[in-house]
């Protein structure tokens, strides 16, 4: 059931409960496990097997959930649901590799940086010896890697962040951040979705909805995108938030 | 078919199965926590399993009957009454429009779920009508019931009109058959679970108390979590787990070394070692535990776990087609 580490496999596969399966590329956070996770993200994307209801990417995995009585039912090969969907999966890594371009999707956030929309940017500055500007021009000039949506709906980790705009939370958390926020907790930086509770250096605010449960695709990000941060002004802010 | 809400009690939700397809935008499954009930209920009034029921949770609720209705009550932890006369669970029972019907806690379990013929008719968002509280959606406009609430239910079909003429040429409003819950599950503190991929990762003594020991469902439990007291687990090493997928059933283990069980409204990744997984057709078990009950674990191997889940389908799907049987002889009326 468990697959041996090994350079010519360098994965795990291991059930997570009844309806779900884990694939592990490795246990640190890499370009290379992340262009692999996305690869079969958008595999069984193109090539779903009968009981798949969804796939959660992670930073070195990728979880598969199923149905298993459709499964059990399928044609896949075989005997019990686990080994039905592992040897489907496993046949997709095997294919997969170079044929399938790694999707990388860049999107673009604009942010209305400092102010009411970000009442910590003057923190982060003073804290990193830098001026507003700064650490403006630094958090808009990176591209971030999305690697997975986790925590509350929509919300994205995001990787690579310049080291020089880093920030410890905030002792006390506020206990209502808007949705929107743009904030920084120690090496990384987030949007908040939702309006929730939350204890992030808030530099700035998007007008753009993270997530929206009306919408065909609720999340605006997924794991594989490229996020780009874009500096806009208030009024840009105002009218884009119509 | 319309209830008015008149006393809510502590949490009253619009539950279905919940949202099975939105885990990689980190939207939880939400959905009736003891989903073995709330599929009983519906079927018990010739619903389908996904049609929407309520999640009550204890007693302390009254709601009014405004037309003639058609309901079941499954679950645990409360006993219904119509005008003050106590009513069966898990059979479909005919209530008179003007009835005030109440849920008194009992100490058996924690959540009833009440299944109307046709589903509570609220929205549907994301494939779903289930609450999820923490973001506000889905539904009764995302939040729990409340004093007043009006809830109507949709046309119901042909297996709930034939069980409703049936009950109506009976005295007592309900069957003489009741869906043995038995021959699904027994009720027992014993939940069944499949090691953690993270299992090995913690000491002898903390394995074999994990599965000898008997732990306490703290106050800090809701719908996402519960924390549980006992014996805290040592980790024989410090590695890091990457944030990675968990789903309802997974038990990890926080910082402190004690377990998380996590529920229906669960994150959809997490980063804690998760010790074991509560076996799928155990989790309504779980989900009938309330603050200070005690539970212990019997480790059984996925591929027993996943024979249990079969089987569990299985039934249910012969209970589905034994009551359509049933009610689909008597012909035309």
């Amino acid at each position: 059931m468990i697959e041996i580490l090994n350079s010519k496999k360098p994965y795990e596969i291991y059930p997570l409960s009844e309806k779900a399966i884990t694939i592990q590329f490795g246990t640190v956070i890499s370009e290379q496990a992340w262009d692999k996770v996305n690869r079969l993200n958008q595999a069984l994307l193109d090539q779903p097997f009968s009981g798949l209801t969804s796939v959660v990417p992670a930073y070195a995995s990728l979880t598969v959930f199923f149905e298993p009585v459709e499964v059990a039912r399928s044609s896949m090969n075989g005997t019990t649901v686990f080994d039905k969907a592992a040897e489907y999966l496993k046949l997709l890594i095997s294919k997969d590799q170079d044929l399938i371009p790694s999707p990388r999707k860049i999107v673009e956030i604009p942010v209305c940086y400092g102010n009411e929309l970000g009442p910590d940017l003057e923190y982060v500055a003073l804290h990193n010896k830098l001026s507003i500007e700064d650490v403006i021009k630094l958090h808009t000039s990176a591209e971030y890697r999305v690697y997975m949506i986790g925590f509350i709906p929509g919300f994205a980790y995001l990787g690579g962040m310049p080291e020089g705009i880093s920030a410890p939370r905030k002792q006390e958390p506020r206990k209502a951040v808007p949705a929107g926020s743009v904030g920084i907790a120690g090496n990384q930086t987030g949007i908040y979705p939702l309006e929730t509770p939350g204890g992030w250096q808030l530099i700035g605010q998007t007008p753009i909805k993270l997530f929206d449960s009306n919408r065909d695709a609720p999340a605006l990000l997924q794991a594989g995108n490229i996020v780009k941060f874009k500096a806009i002004s208030a009024s840009d802010f105002r009218e884009l938030s119509h | 078919m319309q209830i008015r809400i008149i006393k809510p009690g502590v949490l009253s939700t619009i539950q279905d199965l919940g949202r099975p397809g939105y885990l990689g935008q980190a939207v939880p499954v939400s959905g009736a926590m003891d989903t073995l009930s709330h599929r009983l209920a519906n079927l018990a009034v010739g619903n389908k399993e996904t049609d929407a029921t309520i999640e009550f949770t204890y007693g302390n609720i009254e709601f009014l009957a405004e037309n003639d209705l058609l309901v079941a009550f499954s679950g645990a932890g409360a006993t219904p009454y119509v005008n003050g006369y106590a009513l069966p669970l898990n059979k479909p029972i005919f209530i008179l429009s003007g009835s005030l019907v109440e849920l008194k806690s009992n100490l058996s379990g924690c959540r009833t779920y009440l299944a109307i013929a046709g589903g509570f008719n609220v929205p549907e968002l994301m494939g779903s009508k289930s609450t999820y509280l923490q973001a506000g959606m889905g539904g009764l406009n995302g939040r729990s019931l409340q004093k007043e609430d009006v809830l109507q239910s949709y046309m119901y079909g042909k297996i709930s009109r034939e069980i409703l003429y049936s009950l109506k040429r009976t005295t007592s409003g309900f069957p003489s058959w009741s869906v043995a819950v038995s021959a699904f599950q027994s009720f027992t503190s014993v939940i069944r679970v499949i090691p953690g991929h993270e299992f090995t990762w913690f000491n002898g003594e903390s394995l074999l108390n994990f599965m000898g020991a008997t732990f306490k469902v703290s106050r800090r439990n809701n719908r996402m979590a519960y924390q549980l007291e006992g014996h805290n687990m040592q980790r024989l090493t410090d590695n890091e787990l990457l944030s990675t997928a968990v789903c309802p059933g997974t038990i990890q283990v926080t910082g402190d070394g004690k377990l998380m069980l996590l529920m229906a409204d669960c994150q959809s990744t997490g980063g804690y070692p998760r010790i074991a997984q509560v076996a799928a057709v155990d989790l309504p078990l779980c989900a009938q535990l309330k603050s200070g009950d005690e539970m212990s674990f019997e480790v059984i191997s996925h591929k027993q776990a996943e024979k249990l889940y079969l089987r569990r389908e299985l039934d249910i799907q012969q209970l589905k087609t034994s009551i359509i049987a049933k009610y689909s002889q008597n012909g035309a009326h």
